[in-house]
């Protein structure tokens, strides 16, 4: 790949891209926290809600948590547990498990906004190309997850290097994958993209994750009025 | 003690007449919305059915109210992981069809067709898809009068331990009506189920209300409501309920749906309770023993140390003597008239029903038998107790027996009195009234003044907190914020 393009995508584009998505997530939580929720279409029909909805939550969630941990931690770190060869077989097994849970349920939720007549007329255009360009992406990770287990250890830590040396703000980031498979190219591209659009959609719901509710003392809530008691 | 007050309500079922005039009025003022075609957040069903929505009382399915779990009180869906790990997909989720596809009709077809042979007639078309629809399977009272076959209206939970079979028969068919609505319960579950913390009691006058700023449509107050009366806003993706009107009651008027009962069967008041005992109360051991715990946590308005105590804990002037004359502490503690729905929820609500007496079967009035004394035996009405027992006391016939009682004593009384001039107070014997209780429930329960009915006192919203930053506001914007104009031009009926 020209080296220009190589450099603006893997070295500049995901800070652009984390500019962009942090100033959009701040800014709709300040400006409009009321309009972050759920979106639930479960009411309106519940097939394949189940199956497809925890499915796909379960999985990428865990998949998300994989590649937190995969991409940022150092490798002086990790070599305390592990080799760099028995993490990339931790990551392949649990990146294609998750992975695929994670596809399978959101296909299913696909099939079902596109098939179930209530949840169509009642979806925007929005709604579907999010699912489309999610499945898009997973598919692309899937198979990347195929070309990490076929390829070499030293390719597989190069993107946790690249990772490493993008949040170092180090110049020369994009040059450790630059001979990289298109693939993963293209899924790094894909993610980029899907970060500087989430504040803009309802993926923003997951910043409400009612955490809170385990740290609610008691089930009760009661909000104080116009009596003054005693102290 | 921690003195609270709550607006409560008395339902007077002997006198509903299923008008449906409360389920109107409350659906032009606070549902005719998209995505709340469906919503009654008061309904009036005909009992013996499954109700609205399907098999409501069938907390096997639903899961609604509590349970105790090694005697602690959880909810029944799950404990905080429990809900939480549903948080993807409730199980427990009712679905529209379960209340049911909200319709309208292409009514423009009937003067906009062209001229045919047979005259055209109006589809009934789907208000969630807009397209036409076959059928119309089900509607929000489908059950109207004792619609549909027995067979299906009596798989209610309510005739789960009465044989049945005999009430399939004509000569032996009975029927009562339900109006619901939120109970406001002093132990909501749907408080507890959410996740986001948006559903709260007011602590003031007890409504439960929801936070449309902080609901994110989670939806597990819908399951979690054993009553079924949070309604999942299919189009803002939020749930909604029954506000007991609380704008209304905030000024001391009753609600639209009290307001307007041409039955006059309502009943609004206050009542005082010490919020202290409510976890106690709910968790007693037998589910029989509910009715009495909850009676228990009422504090009497009328004892100088009560009133004291809670003069000194910032009770309003105005809400401890509205609480003197209120007329749901008379029918529920006073005079044991008025029950709880479902108490074995657990949640300890605060809408009472009146039972309704029924006509005395057909033997009695042959003269063959049932005659207690003067009295009809109430084991001769035609409604069981047994099953009014299930609805109201979790199965304990005695109370309710009691009130039908004391309901018949107080017609033989107030018959004899104004018909045939003889104040016969042999009848009241054994009823636990006198004379002078009598003339007072009569002047409550049958006559019924606005002024008897409803004692509401006017809030202190002034202390609450400074209003002066809601003016020109938009007021209530129906959970779409203020500029929704199609909130704003919405059809009387809720057609679209």
């Amino acid at each position: 790949m020209d080296n220009y393009i190589n450099n603006l995508l893997f070295t500049y584009l995901p800070h652009i891209a984390m500019t962009l998505f942090w100033f959009g997530v701040i800014t709709r939580i300040v400006k409009t926290s009321k309009s972050l929720q759920a979106e639930s279409s479960q009411f309106l029909s519940k097939k394949g809600q189940r199956w497809g909805g925890n499915l796909f939550h379960y999985g990428i969630i865990l998949v998300f948590i994989g590649h937190f941990m995969g991409l940022f931690t150092p490798e002086h770190f990790y070599h305390l547990f592990m080799t760099t060869a028995t993490k990339k077989i931790l990551a392949v097994i649990m990146g294609s498990v998750f992975g695929t849970a994670a596809v399978v349920g959101i296909t299913i939720l696909l099939v079902r906004r596109l098939k179930d007549q209530r949840i169509r007329i009642n979806s925007s255009i929005a709604d579907i190309l999010l699912i489309a360009l999610l499945l898009f992406e997973m598919g692309l990770g899937l198979i990347s997850v195929a070309i990490s287990a076929g390829s070499s250890v030293e390719n597989y830590a190069a993107l946790g290097e690249w990772a490493q040396k993008v949040i170092t703000f180090q110049p020369d980031a994009g040059v450790v994958i630059a001979g990289h498979s298109l693939i993963y190219k293209l899924h790094i591209v894909t993610g980029l993209f899907i970060f500087m659009i989430f504040p803009y959609t309802k993926l923003m719901h997951m910043f409400v994750m009612p955490v809170a509710y385990f740290f609610r003392s008691g089930y009760q809530l009661v909000r104080r009025g116009f009596i003054k008691r005693p102290a | 003690m921690k003195i609270q007050a709550q607006i409560a309500m008395v339902l007077n079922l002997d006198k509903c007449i299923g008008c449906h005039t409360c389920s109107v009025t409350c659906k032009n003022v606070w549902t005719t919305r998209k995505g709340m075609e469906y919503a009654w957040f008061n309904n009036v069903e005909t009992k013996p059915g499954q109700g609205y929505p399907t098999d409501w009382e069938n907390q096997d399915k639903w899961k609604g109210g509590w349970v105790l779990d090694k005697s602690k009180l959880r909810p029944r869906m799950g404990n905080k992981a429990g809900i939480m790990k549903n948080i993807f997909s409730n199980p427990y989720l009712p679905q529209i069809d379960d209340y049911y596809e909200p319709f309208t009709f292409n009514y423009s077809i009937l003067h906009s067709s062209a001229k045919f042979v047979t005259p055209p007639s109006a589809r009934p078309h789907s208000m969630i898809t807009g397209l036409p629809m076959e059928k119309i399977e089900k509607g929000p009272n489908w059950e109207d009068d004792l619609g549909g076959a027995f067979e299906e209206r009596s798989k209610e939970k309510n005739f789960d331990d009465i044989d049945k079979e005999i009430y399939s028969k004509f000569e032996n068919a009975f029927m009562m009506y339900l109006p619901r609505l939120c109970e406001h319960c002093l132990n909501p579950t749907c408080v507890a189920a959410c996740p986001s913390g948006a559903i709260y009691k007011r602590e003031d006058d007890g409504v439960v209300l929801i936070d449309q700023d902080r609901c994110r449509g989670w939806r597990q107050c819908v399951s979690a409501c054993p009553y079924k009366k949070i309604y999942f806003n299919w189009k803002t993706k939020r749930s909604e309920k029954c506000t007991l009107c609380y704008p209304k009651i905030e000024n001391g008027e009753p609600t639209i749906c009290s307001e307007t009962c041409v039955g006059r069967i309502r009943y609004i008041g206050v009542m005082l309770y010490d919020a202290e005992k409510i976890k106690e109360s709910a968790s007693s051991e037998n589910p029989v023993d509910l009715y009495q715990s909850h009676l228990d946590i009422f504090l009497d308005p009328n004892n100088p140390e009560i009133i004291a105590e809670a003069r000194k804990q910032g009770i309003p002037d105005n809400f401890i003597d509205a609480a003197q004359k209120s007329p749901v502490y008379k029918m529920a503690v006073e005079w044991k008239v008025a029950f709880p729905l479902h108490p074995e929820y657990r949640t300890l609500s605060m809408v009472w029903y009146t039972p309704p007496l029924s006509p005395i079967q057909e033997e009695v009035e042959s003269g063959k038998l049932g005659f207690n004394g003067i009295i009809p035996d109430v084991d001769m009405l035609r409604i069981p107790v047994k099953y009014l027992a299930n609805m109201f006391t979790a199965g304990d016939e005695k109370p309710v027996r009691e009130a039908l009682v004391k309901m018949l004593a107080m017609r033989a009384f107030m018959r004899g009195k104004t018909v045939e001039n003889s104040e016969d107070e042999a009848v009241l014997s054994g009823t636990g009234l006198t004379a002078e209780m009598v003339e007072e429930m009569y002047r409550y329960m049958a006559i019924a003044d606005y002024e008897d009915r409803f004692v509401i006192p006017v809030s202190h919203k002034e202390y609450a907190f400074d209003a002066f930053g809601d003016k020109a506001g938009c007021g209530f914007s129906d959970g779409e914020g203020c500029g929704s104009m199609e909130s704003r031009l919405k059809n009387l009926f809720g057609g679209m």
